[in-house]
């Protein structure tokens, strides 16, 4: 009886939570390897894999708890934690560096990072304030911008560039399911773009002819198709100035973090030994806790941001599609999931849940094979850690509670 | 399917697209290769051991060097067998194989680390154990530098492995678990200078040598050497009080230079080497060092004595400052002694000496005049003076672990009496240097140089200069502490007039105690003490020429009286120094391996404790222009 008030069996979605399942249990398994030293015939496995155990039942009494939660209250909840976690992002700035940064509360070897749960709770507030009826589109990216920035600002100081980045990419997506014109979106990421163009003259020629070309597509008007074109060019051609203005170290800074093998004692040294440890583990990998690369202790932090390097080494090729498929499953569920809702602030909320997962899975995985900067963010629901594992699944946990509570006009 | 949901599922797919491509080409594709990488382990990141900085006497002649040493590492994650390499360590080196075995899994989560088993291994016990070494691929003998002390002392102090604590509280400070730290000493007061940085290079390059090419830039990190710390002691100086330090008898001998504070020689026995911590100490060493006669304690700072008579310029002066008594004031009469309320205090000289002024009381040392005088002073204003002259405080010589010494006021009385303590009889027992009070030999000396120098107490040291990387001045490392000592300078004279009497005048304590083309000065002392039947012997001096030069401290650990014991000690040194003042004075030509930081020889860069050559190129590319297009 207690169980049916907790979920709708016509509605809850029992493949997410199945899959979500799976994934924390593919976890289990990688952490406990990744944690195993093997000297001699001492095979030594440290205690982090029990741990994550205790988490995720933490976390799933959590999925528990929010489910049975009123929705009514949930809704209301949502302002006052984004107020608290906004003091707490203030509050983590006055708290002693650790490793330079000021990112973790510690209390009795608990850390907590409030950044974690900054990105689960902006979402919530963006996707509620964006999805007022009779809004314009200015005003939705206004306010989308404008709520978003807060933490994206408290979270640079920290400094923590790479969870930035994660809000950057749940903000866009979040724009995309509210429905704001895609050419809008363009615009928005067309500065990025034109600082990646400057890099030669011709990518800047090609990159402002596609500019106008997708403008013009999109049906604007030539005045704002010339405005955004003349913008761009100018971003481009600004940025070497800018670039030559900059000290020797910053440069030197920006460059490490675009290409590691720059700083071979540094990032650069953890890219390759796990790049090392993936490409060794070739088709089908060295087999379950025979890692060799691991067992040397090479990458300090393999039960964490360097997980998917040790399920490559012992699983190989066919082990890491394994893993990719099964989050590419993952995430077209969530997006399947996404359409099912017909709120829509629950909608956009999805959405920007979904972005923030996928966009964490694919700047992770990209790092252990050296596609991308080393930026500290861990693999979901994989990666051991306790604070990150409880907001992924809580994050998961808000979808399955509106996919519970979705309207019968389905 | 509507629009924005394609544009989600385009997205990802490409993302996932993405990432599988470039799995399949580093683990299919590329995957041969990545496999041999692993399997040799070729890459890592190598540290490069800085050289410590050596230590030189005033003249750069060398009084602790680096000298090469062999050392066993171990690489726990390369280990095929425990048991039997532990059984073949303990075999051939002096450690157990329950050692072994916990060294390698206390180390279990950093296994890419080497791990420094043993140091300093002897030439021929390394090539009869290299013989071994092809059955065990997790040992490397790798070429190092431990540290030579030339001659047993006290302020050097020595270096020792890291050991677990210090690593916790030095991790943040670039230390490894096979780092060496300084111990006590200089080594351990200058460890910041005298360590340098490590360096940090990263092997790339396959069982043939050849380089993998994983980095085209960077790294390599020079080693930055220690700085090299050139002292105030002089060695000759040093040898001499070494050698006419009565055999079997513990003390110290002190000699500073007046004007500058600098110590010029530094003794305290019995004395221990400090070579003997470079290898592993057996029992038996450990339990002589560790003997009732104490030799690891340097006596000079980090034991407090009671000063006896050397304590009454002290007395005298405050007599002076507050006026009690001037030049010419004669107290009590002396008879053998002086009656206090009920007790009777004794002079050391049981027939008495009538009465004195200050002068004849420092000349002959008559407690009953300071008795006397003592009751005329109050204990807080004896307390107060007595810390403003620099006693029973730190000096704040460059050495770790310097002790405070003592002198009580009334609040400790109360608290340790109780509140109905008789001061009275304490302050008398004070007023001779008896009783609670405490001073190094440190202080006394630093407090009769002070004297010597016109009042300006100057804090004793050890560093003049570093040499090496950086020339730094000790007012450049640390600033030397001046101060005033509370004496007017009319106050002062008749106190040094005293001091003249001791040595010079036929009832002097210390006659004996002249020496040619000096004035010299002093003051004789014998403590009581509860740690022997026999008096602590004191003498303090100093000798003046045109100007001060050299103040002098003995003390002599229940040896009897200080006329008879430590003054003639004291009289040889002012003599050798006498005898030699233009070889001591002259100024030391600068080394010419010191001339220019930045003209060191190249090879002193090299890095030490490896074996491999840092490649050539990688170092140029370093320094290379970085263009960002």
């Amino acid at each position: 009886m207690k169980k049916f008030i907790l979920i709708n069996h016509k509605k809850f979605d029992f493949i997410l939570l199945g899959m979500l399942v799976v994934l924390i249990a593919v976890g289990f398994v990688a952490i406990f390897t990744a944690s195993t030293t093997a000297i001699s015939d001492q095979v030594i496995t440290a205690n982090h894999w029990w741990k994550q155990i205790i988490f995720a039942g933490i976390a799933f009494l959590a999925i528990a708890l929010l489910l049975k939660l009123p929705m009514p209250i949930f809704d209301i909840l949502v302002l006052p934690a984004f107020v608290l976690n906004l003091l707490a992002l203030i509050l983590v700035l006055f708290v002693p560096t650790v490793g330079g940064a000021h990112r973790w509360f510690s209390v009795a070897n608990v850390h907590f990072q409030p950044s974690e749960s900054a990105k689960l709770l902006t979402i919530l507030m963006v996707a509620r304030y964006i999805t007022k009826e009779n809004l314009s589109e200015y005003k939705q990216i206004l306010y989308g911008l404008g709520i978003m920035i807060v933490p994206v600002i408290l979270i640079m100081i920290e400094p923590d560039f790479g969870t930035t980045l994660v809000f950057w990419a749940s903000l866009m997506a979040m724009f995309i399911a509210a429905e704001v014109p895609l050419f809008f979106i363009l615009l928005m990421i067309s500065p990025v773009v034109s600082v990646m163009a400057s890099l030669h003259w011709l990518g800047i020629v090609i990159w402002i002819a596609v500019l106008v070309f997708l403008l013009m597509r999109a049906g604007l008007s030539w005045v704002a198709i010339t405005v955004a074109s003349i913008i761009n060019a100018f971003i481009a051609l600004i940025t070497p100035v800018f670039w030559m203005g900059l000290k020797d170290y910053q440069q030197n800074r920006i460059l490490t973090f675009l290409d590691p093998t720059r700083d071979p004692l540094g990032a650069g040294y953890q890219i390759i030994q796990a790049k090392i440890a993936i490409g060794s583990g070739s088709i089908t990998g060295k087999g379950w806790l025979l890692g060799t690369q691991k067992n040397m202790n090479f990458l300090p932090e393999h039960h964490t941001d360097f997980i998917f390097s040790v399920i490559g080494e012992e699983f190989g090729f066919v082990g890491s599609m394994l893993i990719i498929l099964l989050f590419f499953a993952f995430f077209a569920r969530l997006i399947h999931c996404v359409f099912q809702l017909k709120v829509r602030e629950r909608k956009v909320a999805t959405a920007g849940i979904m972005a923030y997962l996928m966009f964490q899975t694919f700047i992770n995985i990209g790092m252990n094979i050296g596609l991308v900067p080393a930026t500290g963010i861990p693999l979901p629901f994989i990666s051991y850690g306790g604070s990150n594992l409880l907001i992924n699944t809580i994050s998961v946990a808000v979808i399955l509670k509106y996919l519970n509570e979705r309207g019968f006009i389905k | 399917m509507n629009k924005t949901s394609r544009v989600f599922l385009i997205t990802s797919a490409v993302l996932f697209g993405i990432l599988i491509i470039a799995l399949f080409r580093l683990q299919v594709i590329k995957g041969k290769h990545y496999q041999r990488v692993a399997e040799s382990n070729f890459v890592r990141i190598r540290r490069l051991t800085a050289t410590r900085g050596e230590i030189y006497d005033q003249k750069y002649r060398p009084i602790v060097q680096n000298i090469p040493s062999h050392n066993l590492f171990l690489l726990s994650g390369k280990i095929q067998d425990l048991p039997a390499l532990a059984r073949f360590l303990s075999l051939n080196f002096e450690i157990t194989e329950q050692e072994v075995t916990d060294m390698v899994l206390g180390q279990r989560f950093r296994t890419y680390e080497e791990i420094l088993v043993v140091d300093n291994v002897p030439f021929e016990k390394m090539l009869s154990v290299s013989e071994h070494l092809n059955y065990y691929p997790e040992l490397v003998f790798r070429i190092g530098s431990t540290r030579d002390y030339l001659y047993p002392n006290h302020y050097t102090g020595y270096v020792g492995r890291i050991n677990e604590e210090e690593y916790e509280r030095y991790r943040a400070e670039d230390y490894s678990i096979n780092s060496y730290i300084g111990k006590t000493g200089l080594e351990r007061y200058y460890e910041v200078l005298i360590r340098g940085q490590d360096g940090r290079e990263i092997v790339q390059v396959d069982a043939q040598g050849r380089s993998l090419g994983l980095f085209q830039k960077g790294g390599y990190i020079e080693p930055l050497n220690g700085l090299s710390l050139v002292l105030t002691i002089d060695n000759e100086l040093q040898d001499f009080a070494n050698r006419i330090f009565p055999a079997g008898i513990k003390g110290t001998v002190v000699v500073s230079d007046v004007r500058s504070g600098g110590i010029l020689a530094y003794i305290s026995k019995p004395d221990y080497d400090p070579n003997l911590f470079m290898q592993r100490i057996t029992p038996e060493i450990w339990e002589e060092l560790n003997s009732e006669d104490k030799p690891l304690m340097d006596r000079v700072i980090h034991a407090t004595y009671p000063p006896g008579s050397v304590f009454k310029p002290v007395t005298a002066g405050l007599g002076l400052q507050k006026g009690v008594i001037t030049q010419h004031t004669r107290l009590k009469s002396c008879i053998g002694g002086m009656q206090v309320g009920t007790r009777f205090f004794r002079c050391w000289d049981h027939s008495g000496h009538g009465t004195s002024n200050v002068v004849e009381a420092l000349m002959r040392s008559c407690d009953v005049f300071f008795y006397d005088l003592s009751m005329k002073l109050r204990l807080d204003d004896f307390h107060a003076y007595t810390l403003a002259s620099h006693l029973g405080t730190k000096t704040g010589i460059d050495l770790p672990n310097e002790r405070e010494g003592f002198f009580p006021d009334t609040a400790w009385y109360r608290k340790t009496f109780g509140r109905n303590v008789g001061i009275m009889g304490h302050k008398v027992n004070l007023s001779i240097g008896q009783g609670e009070v405490l001073t190094t030999p440190l202080q006394m000396n630093a407090y009769f140089a002070a004297i010597a120098n016109g009042g300006t107490w100057i804090q004793p040291h050890l560093l003049k200069q570093t040499v090496g990387r950086a020339r730094l001045t000790r007012q450049q490392v640390e600033r030397v502490q001046k101060k005033q000592l509370p004496f007017s300078q009319a106050d002062l004279r008749i106190i040094q007039e005293g001091l003249f009497a001791v040595c010079n005048s036929p009832y002097g304590t210390a006659r004996s105690v002249q020496v040619p083309k000096a004035q010299t000065f002093g003051k004789t002392g014998s403590a009581e003490n509860f740690m022997g039947k026999r008096t602590h012997a004191w003498f303090c001096g100093y000798i003046v020429t045109d100007k001060p030069e050299i103040a002098v401290t003995v003390f002599m650990e229940n040896a009897g009286g200080g006329a008879a014991m430590a003054a003639p000690v004291a009289r040889q040194i002012f003599d050798f120094y006498m005898g030699n003042i233009e070889d001591i004075k002259r100024p030391a030509v600068l080394p010419p391996q010191f001339r220019s930081a930045e003209d060191l020889d190249p090879d002193a860069l090299q890095p030490s404790g490896q074996d491999d050559e840092p490649e050539p190129g990688l170092k140029q590319e370093n320094r290379e222009e970085i263009h960002p297009h």
